[in-house]
């Protein structure tokens, strides 16, 4: 399933959140590419096995 | 026969004491002060410390005591390499006036070789926006064609190598910026193993994907770099603590025996490669079978399963380093690299652990599907070198990455050339292995390389 389609004030809103205050045009810059972007997001976010452990896990013994 | 030497060459002569080490560097500063103002590989030319470096290794060579076959052999970093005493930018604004104070692990080990350091070269920002043309350099072009793409990041690494200005230098690979220039400019560049040569000290992209590693004019080449990068470094936690082989070894074994595996749906069905791309593959493999390899196809996930992985890796822990700048400076950064990493900001908690979970499973199936195999091909880039000018903003998320599989497993990777296409640009393949197999895929690579007339051929501006 296609992910919802992300809009300029949504986006202006995620990015002012992260501290990226940014203008209009700026934002509008951006837009095309969270587009894309959200479609990965949605195929790193498909079913996975629950078992499924992080490839980074936490080492005992940190270098 | 090109003109230009070889390091496996340079190294023979400078050996039997036929080849000066200042004579050469003297003819490689002239040739950048001859071709670079066309290329812009190069950010800054190091002349003096290139000279006193070759006199240094003359010396060795009149006294007996040179230090192995990188010893003179002229070489130039990426300009996320930290050079002590020299500019290191990332070619870019932010870092402009930035002047480290230590060298780089990987570029202390190049310099107690011997080598001799031409200087600075150029890269996207920050190792990942570009082609930029509104950064305080210009970008590196294609010496093939002024006109084209060198690819990226390590773009004036692949310009300098293949114009012959250097003979090797260093490039960085977090999804796929060795490989793609060595594929655009014609020449040979490895990816090694995740851990096995040291991060540290070079300006850091996305930490869990970052690899270090050498680009040349061949297969050869690259395996002397590699030696003499190569091994532990406790101040890189990723780091193996491992005997390093002998990375020429097994050159001149040829395939027989080796079991080959193509992963054929990556440049056929998820991203199709130009038509030049996938015949010089298809020329590879009767190559292979006919010197005696097993080849069969293999199945992996799609390629924009690795890609969506490896890409929001990247993006999230390059805004994990760069977002206190972005908040403060987001105009001094360039448009690519500034509006890519913003993306970021998209990506919530979860994402990140589904993307490091699934990665896992992705190097399980990987591994799995080597097992009996010694090595893997696909394609390195999709053909050749488009326009500078017309490279999309978005183009390196619209379709997935051939080389981003082998950042998001670690595993280790080469790109060597296999001709040119109807415009008479480089086209390529790319040859994967199991992790720390670099002797074999240089094998391989080899074996390739010195039973086709490709690396007899140099960019008409080289001369």
């Amino acid at each position: 399933m296609s992910p919802p389609p992300i809009d300029e004030a949504e986006l202006s809103a995620i990015l002012a959140r992260a501290g990226l205050t940014l203008t209009p045009e700026q934002v509008k810059a951006i837009l095309p590419g969270a587009a894309i972007f959200r479609d990965m997001i949605a195929r790193v976010n498909a079913p996975l096995p629950r078992e499924a452990e992080p490839a980074l896990t936490f080492d005992v013994e940190q270098g | 026969m090109s003109a230009i030497l070889t390091i496996a060459e340079a190294a023979r002569r400078i050996t039997a004491r036929q080849l000066s080490p200042v004579e050469l560097a003297k003819t490689h500063l002239d040739r950048i002060r001859r071709l670079d103002p066309q290329l812009n590989a190069f950010l800054l030319v190091t002349e003096e410390r290139a000279l006193a470096d070759a006199r240094a290794a003359e010396a060795r060579q009149m006294s007996g005591g040179l230090r192995g076959r990188l010893d003179g052999i002229p070489i130039a970093h990426k300009d996320i390499y930290s050079t002590a005493g020299i500019r290191t930018t990332a070619h870019s604004k932010l870092l402009e006036h930035n002047v480290p104070t230590r060298d780089a692990h990987t570029v202390k080990k190049w310099a107690d070789a011997g080598t001799v350091m031409l200087g600075k070269l150029a890269t996207h920002e920050f190792a990942f926006g570009g082609p930029s043309f509104d950064l305080p350099w210009p970008p590196a072009r294609n010496p093939w064609n002024r006109d084209r793409f060198t690819a990226g990041s390590s773009s004036g690494t692949g310009a300098a190598v293949a114009a012959g200005l250097i003979l090797g230098g260093t490039g960085s690979d977090t999804g796929g910026s060795i490989r793609g220039p060595a594929a655009l400019c014609g020449i040979a560049g490895i990816k090694p193993t995740y851990g096995l040569s040291s991060r540290a000290g070079i300006l850091p992209l996305a930490f869990s994907l970052d690899h270090a590693g050498p680009m040349a004019w061949t297969a050869e080449d690259c395996g002397l770099l590699l030696q003499g990068m190569a091994g532990p470094d406790p101040e890189d936690p990723a780091s193996v603590d491992r005997p390093v082989p002998d990375f020429t070894a097994e050159l001149g074994k040829g395939v027989k025996g080796l079991r080959i595996g193509v992963v054929r749906h990556f440049f056929e069905r998820d991203h199709r490669a130009s038509d030049a791309t996938r015949a010089g593959i298809d020329a590879a493999l009767e190559f292979f079978r006919k010197e005696g390899a097993e080849v069969r196809d293999i199945t992996l996930s799609p390629a924009a399963d690795y890609h969506a992985v490896g890409y929001l890796l990247m993006v999230t822990e390059a805004f994990a380093l760069h977002g206190p700048w972005m908040r403060e400076r987001f105009m001094d950064y360039g448009e690519l690299f500034r509006d890519r990493v913003s993306l970021a900001a998209t990506v919530s908690g979860p994402d990140m652990i589904q993307a490091t979970r699934r990665r896992r499973l992705l190097c399980r199936e990987m591994a799995a599907a080597m097992e009996n195999l010694d090595v893997i091909v696909s394609a390195s880039q999709p053909g050749e070198a488009p326009r500078i000018d017309s490279v999309p903003k978005w183009a390196n998320m619209e379709k997935p990455s051939f080389t981003m599989p082998f950042n998001v497993t670690g595993f280790p990777a080469i790109s060597i050339c296999t001709g040119f296409g109807e415009g008479g640009l480089p086209v390529a393949m790319q040859l994967a292995g199991k992790p720390f197999t670099e002797p074999t895929l240089l094998r391989a690579a080899h074996a390739y390389e010195t039973a086709m007339p490709w690396r007899a051929r140099r960019p008409a501006m080289a001369g």
